[in-house]
């Protein structure tokens, strides 16, 4: 190849990257839109989540596209492969993170319009802000290539389990004190879900960067779920 | 220091070599001073070719920090990737006009910046300047007040709606009654003396905040004031039944530097406090130290110990610690309910309660521990609480030592 190629094919990789991390700006911001629409029961906010997330599909098609024309046409290999096949796989992962984002931003209407209120918003909130700063360290390593920060994100998925938890725990407990938040505190259960998601796509998100930086996964096994074991499920934890 | 990387100072030295020392020197000077401003500030550019990426072309020492740019030329998307920023950056970029906005970074230590945009207009290139400025404090500070202005004005409603409701009732058809006139008055009386002293602890508040940076002059007998305001309380306390011990060096002065009237009123509200929040029959104990070092975690049980009980120990103010200066300590210790772990360090905010008590049945105004946190600020002391749930709270106050003469 000559080197006029090579500097052009840098190029183009580098634009892949760059809307990727234009779709990761947005999620991260979509998921700290929803998360505050649900607190503060903005309904013109949650509206417009909803909107946005139209931006992500759009996005994602142009990522999609642009990975097999830079597959089909420069045939490239080794680190320069799995950059562009990790770009392809992280816009999927984004793309479905901002689908739940949407989700929460859909419930937040409905909450909006719960009676009665339920004061636990803030619990969700906390753990909103908890999951957007896992959102935001993961997507520093993608951008920045960062192996060990990215490590770090995988080995920490566990605090968020924690938080869906006693969510879990506290929301059940308001059910069963006033079956007339049933329907509010079911949609709050889904939001914490759609959280915790979010949560595992961001280890999702730590895996793709040790692929693309150093070829190979994570080897050890991950701290996970170990907040729910068997004697806990059987008091009625989900599954 | 990154001063090199201001493409100014390096155009500058370029082509014009009968350029003066002097000239090159202010560049050289302004690229440092740039370097050296708290304001994050970069300068991006978006090469003339169609989708090309904005790149950063410099950035001063504080942006390089806070957005973690490894060089010149990285593109911008890849430190900063907030959507909304990025389309105000691209937006000057395509149209020339300069903009601002504010964004928030999120997460738990979610940081407020304002973002300033300007087009570089003596450049060939598509070049803008963007300015960074942290207003999380100042966010923090217009939330605090409008939740002090909702409190205070709220804290004042409550008796006043009462009031008026009384009045009304006795202009009208219970005009003639007597007896609920009698009844209505007196409730009324203290409805409106409830108002009083939350705007006399109001105006306190903001007196002390006006001297808070002025230092107190004066010395006082820490002893003989505690003495005083015991007296003072006498009346209350034996109409709760609640007694009060206090145990001060005998024959001796214990002097502290600082203003009698505040030192007074510190010592007034930690012990009417204590003696609202004792249940009867109990004993508050004060006890007055001459010479102490600053170390509230001298006195009373260990952190561990407390923690296990659910309770702890929060320093709520603290000196600028020299290790010879000497304290007067005063501690005042209930036997009340106490007080959980989490609720301790928010104690001192204006119009705070710990969640389960109700303003009206012990009536306080909510001000009177901020007051004693201003005053004990303005005096360089300290404070310290310790509590345990169903044991007891105890507040440790440390005034520097002074000399009579």
């Amino acid at each position: 190849m000559t080197e006029h190629t090579l500097k052009f094919f840098g190029e183009e990789l580098e634009q892949l990257k760059a809307e990727v991390i234009r779709m990761g700006g947005i999620v991260e911001s979509q998921v700290a839109q929803a998360v505050r629409a649900v607190a503060d029961r903005d309904v013109g906010l949650a509206e417009r989540v909803v909107i946005e997330d139209e931006r992500l599909d759009v996005l994602q098609h142009e990522v999609e596209r642009g990975a097999i024309r830079l597959i089909a046409l420069r045939q490239p290999v080794a680190q320069d492969l799995r950059r562009t096949v990790g770009s392809l796989k992280l816009s999927l992962v984004l793309e479905r993170a901002g689908d739940y984002a949407k989700n929460i931003a859909k419930r937040a209407l409905v909450i909006a319009h719960a009676d009665p209120e339920i004061p636990l918003t803030r619990s969700v909130q906390r753990m909103g802000e908890l999951v957007g700063d896992r959102l935001k360290e993961a997507l520093d390593a993608y951008s920045a290539g960062d192996v060990d920060a990215a490590r770090n994100v995988w080995n920490r998925d566990e605090d968020i389990d924690e938080h869906y938890n006693s969510l879990f725990r506290e929301l059940l407990t308001y059910m069963m004190g006033d079956p007339h938040t049933i329907a509010a505190c079911a949609h709050l259960l889904f939001v914490a879900k759609n959280l915790e998601r979010i949560g595992d796509y961001c280890t999702s998100i730590a895996e793709i960067v040790q692929y693309e930086v150093a070829g190979e996964e994570f080897l050890d096994p991950r701290p996970k779920w170990s907040s729910v074991e068997p004697p806990a499920r059987s008091s009625g934890e989900p599954a | 220091m990154a001063v090199l990387s201001f493409p100014w100072r390096k155009s500058a030295a370029l082509p014009d070599s009968a350029a003066t020392p002097t000239a090159n020197d202010r560049l050289s000077l302004l690229a440092a001073v740039v370097d050296l401003l708290p304001d994050p500030v970069l300068i991006v550019q978006r090469a003339a070719m169609p989708n090309a990426p904005v790149r950063v072309m410099a950035s001063n020492a504080a942006a390089q920090e806070l957005l973690r740019i490894r060089g010149d030329g990285e593109s911008l998307i890849a430190v900063l990737r907030h959507p909304e920023v990025l389309g105000t950056v691209e937006n000057t970029l395509a149209t020339g006009e300069g903009r601002t906005m504010t964004y928030e970074t999120g997460g738990p230590q979610s940081r407020a910046f304002r973002v300033w945009t300007k087009m570089l207009e003596n450049d060939a290139r598509q070049s803008a300047l963007v300015v960074l400025r942290d207003e999380t404090d100042a966010r923090r500070l217009e939330r605090m007040r409008a939740d002090f202005l909702a409190n205070a004005s709220h804290e004042l409603r409550t008796p006043l709606a009462s009031i008026t409701a009384y009045v009304e009732t006795l202009q009208g058809h219970a005009r003639d009654d007597i007896e609920a006139r009698d009844r209505f008055l007196a409730i009324m009386s203290v409805q409106a003396r409830r108002m009083g002293r939350l705007i006399d602890d109001l105006m306190s508040l903001s007196r002390i905040e006006l001297n808070e940076r002025v230092p107190p002059s004066g010395v006082c007998d820490v002893a003989l004031v505690a003495r005083e305001v015991i007296d003072g309380l006498l009346p209350v306390c034996s109409g709760k039944n609640v007694r009060l011990q206090l145990t001060a060096p005998a024959g001796s002065q214990v002097v502290a530097s600082g203003e009698r009237d505040q030192i007074a009123q510190v010592m007034q509200n930690l012990i009417d406090n204590a003696v609202k929040y004792a249940p009867e029959g109990t004993t508050v104990l004060i006890s007055v130290n001459a010479s102490a070092s600053f170390e509230p975690e001298a006195e009373g049980p260990d952190a561990n110990v407390l923690r296990e009980q659910g309770g702890g120990r929060v320093c709520l103010v603290s000196p600028e610690r020299s290790h010879e200066q000497r304290y007067v300590m005063v501690r005042i210790a209930d036997q009340g309910s106490g007080i959980a772990r989490e609720h301790l360090p928010r104690l001192t905010e204006r119009f705070y309660r710990v969640p389960g008590q109700k303003s009206g049945e012990i009536g306080g105004t909510g001000l009177g521990l901020a007051i004693v946190k201003h005053i004990v600020n303005r005096h360089r002391g300290g404070l310290a609480v310790e509590s345990v749930p169903g044991q007891g709270t105890v507040f440790a106050v440390f005034l520097p030592q002074g000399e009579f003469g």
